[in-house]
């Protein structure tokens, strides 16, 4: 029985369907909140910088200017990631 | 009436974030489901890429006298298919579904690090872009996937040229981006496994599937370093004026084939590690049985990428080693044969008396079995240094490499791909079409790459531009041929029923397969935090246990 037959019910109840439940009688799973709460916030920052090492190791075989071009864009996005609310 | 007006005229509409439009989901999301996805369609895109330059490559070999790709392109195209393959389909693929399966096989909410993850994948993506637009530049690498020194050199020597144009630069570098993915997705699935398991979820009730998934992480920490050591060396001797791998100038050639192989050979269990791990999951529920030997199964694993640590220069027998290192690598070689044989012997014991049920994720991996076999045992044949030493270098070799790592390899990520399927997409790919592809491709296996072993006997040298007729090579060559357009016909048969599975309405059930593992014990396709609440675990078989509470495991096992 799949679980998301039982997402409707209370978490208590799930516990004791799901058998979750500890020796001691409590359940041990941890109900969600939400589903935001739970989920990994999106970042575009691995996106940017994935693409800027690329653009930075095609200018280390091509031209200067492409080699800057993918530094400037790894050093921002690198910045970026740091500084991003999680 | 008047009011509607006014409704109407202050209605504001609030322009979409990126993130909420389609494309800015896939490109911004963090989940580990969407970024397995994203890996294992980029594993297909690659393999039909790769695909393709291996009919270009049995095409020119199809007949004696071929000139269907001139030498240079043809270099290129063995070079890229190699690498294409190995880098940029099977180790996605395989990244794709630890990726999607290991969090809900251990009951986690997602992987430990989910910008990492999503980090690891568009390094793949673009490493693969950044490999192949070496064609835009006429400079594809040329020097075969192992990219030997001094060929992968300026110049071998005072005055002789080696390959002076990007070609290498392109292979060194890509494979330097490929390494930092495959370390950041290798951090993440070792600390997801060890730190974000189930209650109860012990390392001896971890799904096998999981088991070799954390192997190959391991494996993959331990052999990355010589790879990016060797190919950061090269590129200096390339561009600064070192001397690394130039015998003239006191540099040493072989220092390269034992850098990469300290790499390569512990490179060839992290490819096929993980599929062990997906017909380690695949045997049981198509059998109705629980895995023979679990504790053998894993453990072995592990013995297996200790080992693999300790066998690189049986690819060198042939440059001139001493006797006792020949002996030595010869005994290590032999030696891993073992662990992988205790695998083969639980997995048979394991469909032994069961109520077997021949799907197409059962046959591919019954066909895994013994196709592997058939790889492992002429593999042991090439652990014979005095064999070694004829073949070395033939289609002998290329035979071998190809039943472990298409008849091994690619035929487990079938297996995967039918049966977790309907977990990732809720719907359930085409039972007959999926036969009829494993049918062919069963066949063209065995008809592309046997008639190879005889090919490697008679002499003929792998990475070979073309032959003449009269060496008793053609008919030979002709059926491998063949036999690389039926698999071939069999992939255009996969992309077909994909393509009609995802165009249908028909949805498949929650648990079509009637599974044991934690992956099953929720939606189809599941939603975003996996499970509602974290399961407990308290046998090797959740799932099971759940759905047959009376004879569940934990009441009769021990583990």
């Amino acid at each position: 029985m799949p679980e998301e037959q039982n997402q409707n019910k209370e978490p208590e109840k799930i516990a004791e369907a799901g058998n979750v439940v500890k020796r001691g009688g409590k359940p041990r799973g941890r109900p969600v909140a939400q589903e935001q709460a739970i989920s990994p916030q999106m970042s575009y920052w691995p996106f940017v910088l994935a693409f800027a090492l690329a653009i930075l190791l095609l200018g280390i075989i091509t031209h200067p200017v492409i080699l800057g071009i993918g530094v400037v864009l790894a050093t921002v996005s690198i910045i970026g990631w740091g500084l991003e609310r999680r | 009436m008047a009011t509607r007006t006014i409704v109407e005229g202050v209605r504001v509409e609030r322009r979409k974030r990126l993130s909420e439009t389609y494309i800015g989901e896939w490109l911004m999301t963090t989940d580990h489901k969407k970024i397995g996805i994203m890996y294992i369609l980029t594993g297909i895109f690659f393999f039909l890429a790769g695909g393709t330059e291996a009919l270009l490559i049995r095409t020119q070999l199809a007949v004696p006298n071929g000139q269907v790709l001139d030498p240079k392109t043809y270099n290129e195209i063995f070079t890229m298919h190699g690498v294409t393959m190995i880098f940029l389909f099977v180790m996605p693929t395989l990244s794709g579904f630890g990726n999607y399966v290991v969090p809900l096989m251990i009951g986690a909410r997602d992987m430990a690090f989910p910008r990492l993850n999503a980090f690891g994948y568009w390094v793949v993506l673009f490493a693969g872009l950044f490999l192949n637009s070496s064609f835009i530049f006429n400079a594809a690498p040329n020097a075969g996937w192992f990219n030997y020194a001094p060929l992968n050199e300026l110049t071998a020597g005072h005055a002789i040229q080696a390959t002076p144009g990007l070609n290498e630069d392109f292979w060194i570098l890509g494979i330097l981006l490929l390494g930092v993915s495959s370390i950041a997705a290798s951090i993440n699935f070792v600390v997801t496994i060890l730190k974000l398991r189930a209650p109860g979820m012990t390392i001896n009730r971890m799904p096998l599937f999981t088991w070799m998934t954390l192997v190959t992480a391991f494996l993959l920490l331990f052999a990355l370093p010589s790879l990016t050591a060797a190919s950061v060396m090269v590129l200096l001797d390339r561009h600064i004026g070192t001397h690394f791998y130039q015998a003239t100038f006191g540099g040493d050639p072989l220092l390269w084939q034992h850098l990469f192989w300290s790499f390569g050979h512990p490179e060839v269990y992290i490819l096929i590690l993980p599929a062990f791990g997906i017909i380690s999951e695949v045997l049981p529920v198509f059998a109705r049985k629980p895995i023979f030997g679990y504790t053998f199964i894993a453990w072995s694993g592990v013995a297996i990428g200790f080992l693999s640590f300790t066998v690189w220069a049986h690819h060198m027998f042939a440059v001139g080693l001493p006797p006792i290192a020949q002996a030595f690598f010869a005994t290590s070689t032999t030696l891993i044969a073992i662990p992988t044989a205790v695998k083969i012997f639980n997995w048979i014991a394991t469909i032994y008396g069961g109520k077997i049920s021949l799907k197409t994720p059962m046959l591919f991996a019954l066909g895994f079995i013994a196709m592997f076999l058939i790889g492992g045992l002429n593999g042991a044949a090439l652990a014979v240094v005095p064999f070694d030493y004829q073949v070395t270098d033939s289609y002998f070799v290329i035979s071998h490499l190809h039943y472990v790592l298409f008849g091994g390899t690619a035929f487990g990520i079938f297996a995967g791909m039918f049966y977790w399927f309907p977990k990732i997409t809720g719907k359930l790919l085409n039972e007959r079409l999926g036969q009829v592809q494993f049918w062919l491709m069963l066949i063209g296996v065995n008809l592309a790459f046997f008639p190879m072993h005889i090919l490697g006997l008679l002499g003929m040298p792998r990475r070979i531009y073309t032959y003449p007729g009269n060496l008793g090579w053609n008919e030979l060559n002709l059926l491998s041929t063949i036999g690389a357009f039926t698999i071939g016909v069999a992939i255009m048969i996969f992309l077909w029923n994909f393509v009609i599975t995802m165009r249908s309405e028909q949805a498949a059930a929650e648990d079509p397969w009637d599974a044991f593992t934690l992956e099953w014990d929720t939606s189809s396709p599941p939603k975003p935090y996996n499970f509602l609440t974290i399961p407990t675990v308290r046998s090797r078989r959740p799932f099971y246990d759940k759905k047959n509470p009376e004879i569940a495991d934990w009441k009769t096992a021990t583990h």
